[in-house]
């Protein structure tokens, strides 16, 4: 019975990177940042588009982190006494950055490109949740090829299935 | 039992072994092109190279050669920050947004600046790709008129040296003690460096040397800060054209360097000018010169005199090989013939010009050339007058009697009717290249006789490329102050006080005059990476501090503020044509340049009495030596670039070494084989070298490179070869490098020289393509061997892109700029010469060379070879864990992350263009050579195969961006780096399921064909038989390449 036991615990170490659905792939990854940025008060209260910050996702591989003159753009006006945006004023003043903590990671030898993605008509929610009620950023999808591959084999998609088309 | 039973297997498998083996097909060799002596003399040892794919066990090195893999750690390679995506939690990273964002920066989308590159042979206009503000790869600026989009390995390279970790960080001061002996060097403030040298300026007799200087702004600030410090202004670089400047004086009375029409000249005749290689600006006369031969039809004929085995040579139609000594006899042996001979030309009546030619009426004979043949050329140059152009300059002409030369060839174009029509003086590369021997000499003098208390120095290492003998480093020391704008420590900065480090071009604002009226401008790509500042500026904070000088030296805080002020004053009322200036600076800072290409001169009247000096030299006896430079290290000032140094030279295919080359009948004499060490003896210089046979070069003649033996340039080029510059003979009356008698002994020791010819061969197997004129114009399909071709397979779909490329061998000239690109591009490592010699080079294109005929006299043709992307790949077929597979797009994808490095793949390609890597080559690279990689490709780890992959992240960012603008990709707006670095166009990447692509027009011409075609793996790469327009025509239609019917 032992033996049995020790082979299913070593089976399941062994197994578990590569088969086990979303062991290993960050999935629920929920860093703390240095300021506690609510997307759902800026999306889901305030209708604020998600291109308003992340502006070059349209034209870009990347989806890029707003700089803090975005955020000075409202926080004049708005909740100048709020702790968290005097770190950002200050920064900003500074001519210095903040240090985020990166959510969503893929290796270096995948390449993703957030622009193709919004111009086909995937919504940003469709890989990452429902950001808009999230306090706190968390990886929503597992990031996995698989779960790649599921939506790029579907025909409807009419996406392309190389190796290449990711990785080169 | 058992046993028994494991050694009857054991038997009867090799058996089998044996009789598989006899059953295989011949492989059919062909010895008519080869790549290498052992080729040539069908060495069993070469054949057995041939068949193997590794040439060493894949266990030898690291263990064994700890030196061999230090080599390459010193090199460039670099850590792969690969972030585990396993059960371990990740590294934590940060994102670090800009504070505020800048305007022109999107994430992952290029920019491009206008900028420039400048080695002292050629000013060219470039574009420099920046990603966040990091400049990533040198491309062609297409619309610059004279290179039109051309680039050359040097150029391409010109990233390095921004990133080399062996740039000095900030100024710095030499302590000397009294005999200038000790190298102890100490950081220094600007402040204070400028404070000590404002003073040692006020002191007066201030002396300015450069290398050539095309920046018209630059010149200006020079100029003005010798004004103010009474001072005086010298242009000398090793590689300057003094010769042609001279020559054209003495001929016409005015000195010009012209602009050569190669692009339409009928027939041109080149005397050891080397102007598609190392001689000046090769980039713009391979892109002219391959014009005039696209239309295979009216091809120009190219005939060269050859003493060293050039580029140019290589690419000629007829080559004749002389030595120095016979170059003048060359020219006027070709007049003599017209006008002595045939009473051609209004000069046959001119009795100076006939009573000189007489001395000339054996040249065929001396020269070694049956004298129909050389009347022939005579003829050829006769029959295209006014469209023919003779050139002859460079370092194997510099035999002393190079005016003659240049007075020699002058006088031909002149009878030829050439000159203001294919030579425009009128259009003139003098400012650019300004640089002379007068220049050097006269400082020289000046600073023996004690008359400089102050000199600096910017862009030129007089200590490295001048011979001892001519004593510069004395007249060194009886100069008060020395100051340098080098960008190293380099041989200069060790004799110098002050170290005033300059920006790397790609840092500094700054313009370039070309030609006469043709200027371009170039941008920072980045600020500067350290604390160095622009030599401009550094003369104008001198001329603020001391106050002195004009008004507008004084008026700026900048360089750029200058250099605008400079182009409204000076440039913009010729050039901007009624716009305002604003406008102006505006399209020019768009655009990159002003003015427009040549449009021809009239003729001049040349001086007959220069012909007086022509005088026949006397023929000698011994060997003589020809110094020349090469195509990757030029004058030698980037030779710290490893990628430059790994780039095999075009013609002998050696890496990481200068060599004496001789003909295989002088090797014979000698009783020398390849590699053996030889001392050669020039006056009382001796050098210790290794031997290299080059077929096809004159019997007379010891030939060595230049740009080698550095000292002091960095880790990567210290004590790579040995410095040639030191057999030149420098002297007031005559500046001789080459054509010096030189003694050659054999020392009895052997060392290996890393050659990549023979390396990646496919077995020996005829692949490369070639007709002369009179086959072509009887059938276009000259020179390939028809088969028909069938298959079982239906084949794959392709329903949307095909991408395929073509390979012009008319147009490549073998000048490796693409091999360089490729590099820059996807990331490729310098291994290091242990590992070349190992055949472990990693370029993913590679440039064959192949020799034909005997070998006293062997052509040499080129041929570009990179991944096949064949559409039945049998790579793909051979990888056990589909690493390797299909696109629909016809490529042949690499996925680096599945590879486990079986390398069967490789042993399964036909091309060998798989490349392995063996080591962690990018592991410990140093700060900031990182900075050079393409973010677009995945830097490879040890254990991995790669190859080629067609630039798959250009296509993919030009189809996100046709999709982002919503259109359909479209014909050319894919480029692979190969293909855009290309000074000829030989290279054309597109689309085959589009008809009307350019690649798919060019597939559908007759001198099409895929390599090793009738094995019907399907090549998505075709190459064009090669033509050369000389007058020999095959008896018979059998042999050449092989080509589907």
């Amino acid at each position: 019975m032992a033996q049995f036991i020790l082979l299913v615990v070593m089976g399941l170490s062994l197994t578990a990177c590569k088969f086990q659905y979303g062991i290993g792939y960050n999935k629920g990854y929920q860093p703390e940042q240095p300021i506690p940025f609510d997307h759902s008060l800026h999306v889901g209260k305030h209708n604020i588009q998600c291109q308003y910050c992340h502006n070059q996702v349209e034209r870009s591989t990347h989806s890029n982190i707003p700089s803090l003159q975005s955020c000075m753009n409202c926080h004049l006006q708005v909740k100048t006494d709020s702790p968290y945006i005097t770190k950002i004023r200050e920064a900003y003043d500074a001519g210095q950055s903040i240090n985020w903590v990166k959510v969503h990671m893929l290796p270096d030898h995948v390449r993703f490109n957030h622009s193709a993605h919004l111009n086909k008509g995937v919504s940003c929610q469709t890989c990452h949740g429902e950001i808009e009620k999230m306090q706190v950023v968390y990886q929503y999808s597992d990031l996995s090829m698989g779960w790649c591959i599921n939506c790029h084999r579907e025909q409807s998609s009419k996406a392309p299935l190389n190796c290449s088309t990711c990785h080169y | 039992m058992q046993n028994n039973h494991h050694d009857h297997d054991h038997e009867e498998s090799e058996e089998i072994l044996a009789q598989k083996k006899a059953a295989r097909p011949d492989i059919q060799r062909d010895n008519k092109y080869w790549a290498n002596l052992e080729q040539y003399n069908n060495d069993p040892e070469f054949w057995k190279a041939a068949e193997a794919e590794f040439q060493s066990s894949p266990l030898r090195g690291e263990k064994e050669e700890g030196w061999a893999r230090r080599e390459f750690l010193k090199l460039m390679g670099a850590s792969v920050a690969m972030a585990s995506a396993g059960c371990i939690r990740r590294p934590v990273q940060k994102i670090v947004p800009y504070n505020k964002q800048p305007e022109e920066v999107v994430l992952g989308v290029a920019n491009y600046y206008t900028s420039a590159f400048y080695d002292g042979l050629e000013p060219l206009s470039v574009l420099v790709k920046t990603k966040e503000g990091r400049p990533l790869k040198v491309e062609g600026h297409h619309e610059f008129p004279l290179s039109e989009g051309g680039t050359s390995a040097r150029s391409q390279a010109a990233l390095l040296s921004l990133y080399d970790p062996e740039r000095i960080k900030g100024p710095r001061k030499n302590i000397f003690n009294e005999k200038r002996s000790n190298k102890d060097t100490i950081q220094i403030k600007w402040d204070d460096l400028d404070d000590q040298i404002v003073e040692q300026l006020k002191k007066g007799q201030v002396a300015v040397l450069t290398g050539s200087l095309p920046s018209p702004s630059t010149r200006s600030i020079i100029k003005e800060f010798c004004q103010a410090f009474g001072g005086q202004h010298y242009s000398w670089e090793p590689l300057n054209l003094s010769d042609v400047s001279v020559g054209q004086k003495l001929s016409y009375g005015e000195a010009a360097i012209p602009y050569y029409h190669f692009d339409e000249a009928k027939t041109i005749v080149s005397i050891d000018a080397d102007f598609l290689g190392a001689w000046h600006t090769p980039v713009t006369n391979s892109r002219q010169f391959s014009k005039g031969r696209k239309n295979v039809d009216k091809m120009s004929r190219l005939i060269t005199f050859d003493s060293n085995y050039s580029l140019t040579g290589a690419n000629s139609d007829i080559r004749f090989k002389i030595k120095p000594s016979q170059q003048i006899t060359v020219a006027m042996g070709l007049a003599y013939e017209l006008i002595v001979k045939q009473g051609k030309s209004s000069y046959a009546s001119n009795s100076l010009v006939k009573s000189t030619l007489e001395n000339f009426s054996t040249a065929a004979a001396d020269l070694g050339i049956d004298p129909a043949v050389f009347a022939e050329v005579a003829n050829n140059l006769w029959d295209s007058r006014g469209e023919s152009v003779v050139v002859a300059g460079g370092l194997p002409t510099m035999n002393g009697q190079q005016s003659s030369l240049q007075i020699a060839v002058n006088f031909l174009n002149a009878v030829l009717g050439n000159d203001g029509k294919t030579i425009d003086y009128k259009f003139d590369w003098s400012n650019s290249l300004s640089a002379s021997w007068d220049g050097l000499l006269a400082l020289i003098e000046k600073m023996q006789a004690g008359q400089v208390k102050t000199l600096v120095i910017h862009r030129t290492n007089p200590v490295y490329a001048l011979p001892d003998s001519l004593g510069f480093q004395e007249a060194l020391k009886k100069v008060d102050v020395i100051i340098t704008t080098s960008d190293r420590m380099d041989e200069v900065a060790q004799h110098s006080h002050y170290v005033a480090p300059d920006n790397h071009i790609m840092e500094n604002w700054g313009d370039i005059e070309s030609t006469t009226g043709l200027l371009s401008i170039h941008q920072p790509t980045l600020r500067p990476l350290w604390d160095t500042r622009s030599f401009q500026l550094s003369l104008m904070t001198w001329a603020y501090l001391a106050d002195r000088g004009p008004k507008r030296l004084l008026a700026y805080e900048s360089y750029f503020d200058y250099l605008k002020n400079y182009w409204k004053e000076e440039i913009y009322p010729q050039a901007g044509k009624g716009k305002n200036f604003e406008t102006f600076w505006q399209e020019l800072l768009q655009n990159g340049y002003v003015g427009s290409a040549p449009q021809g001169a009239g003729s001049r009247s040349f001086k007959t009495e220069a012909l007086n000096q022509v005088k026949k030299v006397a023929a000698t006896d011994g060997y003589e030596l020809v110094l020349y430079p090469t195509v990757q290290l030029a004058d030698g000032s980037q030779s710290n670039i490893a990628i430059l140094q790994e780039l095999p030279d075009p013609v002998t295919k050696i890496v990481w070494d200068n060599y004496v080359s001789c003909s295989m009948a002088t090797a014979e004499k000698l009783k020398c084989k390849e590699g053996d060490l030889v001392k050669i003896t020039v006056g009382t210089r001796d050098m210790t070298l290794p031997l290299h046979i080059q077929p096809g070069l004159h019997d007379s003649v010891l030939a060595v490179a230049v740009g080698y033996g550095r000292t002091h340039a960095g880790s990567i080029a210290n004590g790579v070869g040995q410095n040639a510059y030191q057999f030149a003979n420098i002297s007031k009356d005559s500046i001789q490098f080459s054509g010096q008698n030189v003694g050659i002994t054999k020392l009895g020791k052997r060392v290996q020289l890393a050659t990549t010819a023979g390396h990646h061969t496919m077995e020996g197997r005829q692949i490369v393509a070639e007709a002369t004129i009179k086959d072509f114009k009887k059938d276009q399909a000259a020179g390939l061997h028809k088969h028909h071709i069938w298959s079982m397979w239906s084949g794959h779909q392709y329903n949307g892109n095909k991408w395929g490329l073509a390979v012009d061998l008319n147009s490549c000239t073998g000048c490796s700029a693409c091999v360089i690109a490729c590099q820059t591009e996807n990331n490729v490592p310098a291994v290091g010469k242990a590992y070349v010699l190992q055949g472990r080079e990693m370029h993913w294109i590679r440039i064959d060379r192949y020799y034909k005929g005997d070998m006293a006299n062997a052509e040499a043709v080129f041929q570009p070879v990179m991944c096949q992307h064949c559409d039945n790949a049998p790579c793909e077929t051979v990888c056990p864990v589909l690493a390797t597979v299909h696109s629909d797009e016809g490529t042949n994808d690499m996925a680096y992350n599945r590879c486990v490095g079986t390398r069967y793949c490789s042993n399964n390609c036909p091309y060998k263009v798989r490349r392995f890597n063996w080591f962690n080559y990018r592991k410990e690279i140093p700060n900031p050579v990182h900075m050079s990689f393409n973010p677009d490709v995945t830097v490879r780890i040890r254990g991995v195969m790669e190859k080629c992959t067609f630039c798959i992240q250009r296509i993919r960012a030009a189809r996100n961006t046709s999709k982002l603008e919503g259109r359909p990709l479209k014909d050319g707006d894919v480029k692979t780096a190969c293909q855009t670095s290309c000074p000829t166009d030989a290279l054309i990447f597109g689309d085959m399921n589009d008809p009307n692509s350019r690649v798919s027009k060019a597939f559908a011409e007759p001198r099409s064909y895929g390599l090793l075609e009738e094995w019907g793996a399907k090549p998505s790469v075709r190459y064009m038989t090669k033509i050369r327009n000389n007058d020999q025509e095959s008896a018979s239609k059998d042999g050449g390449a092989h080509a589907e019917a």
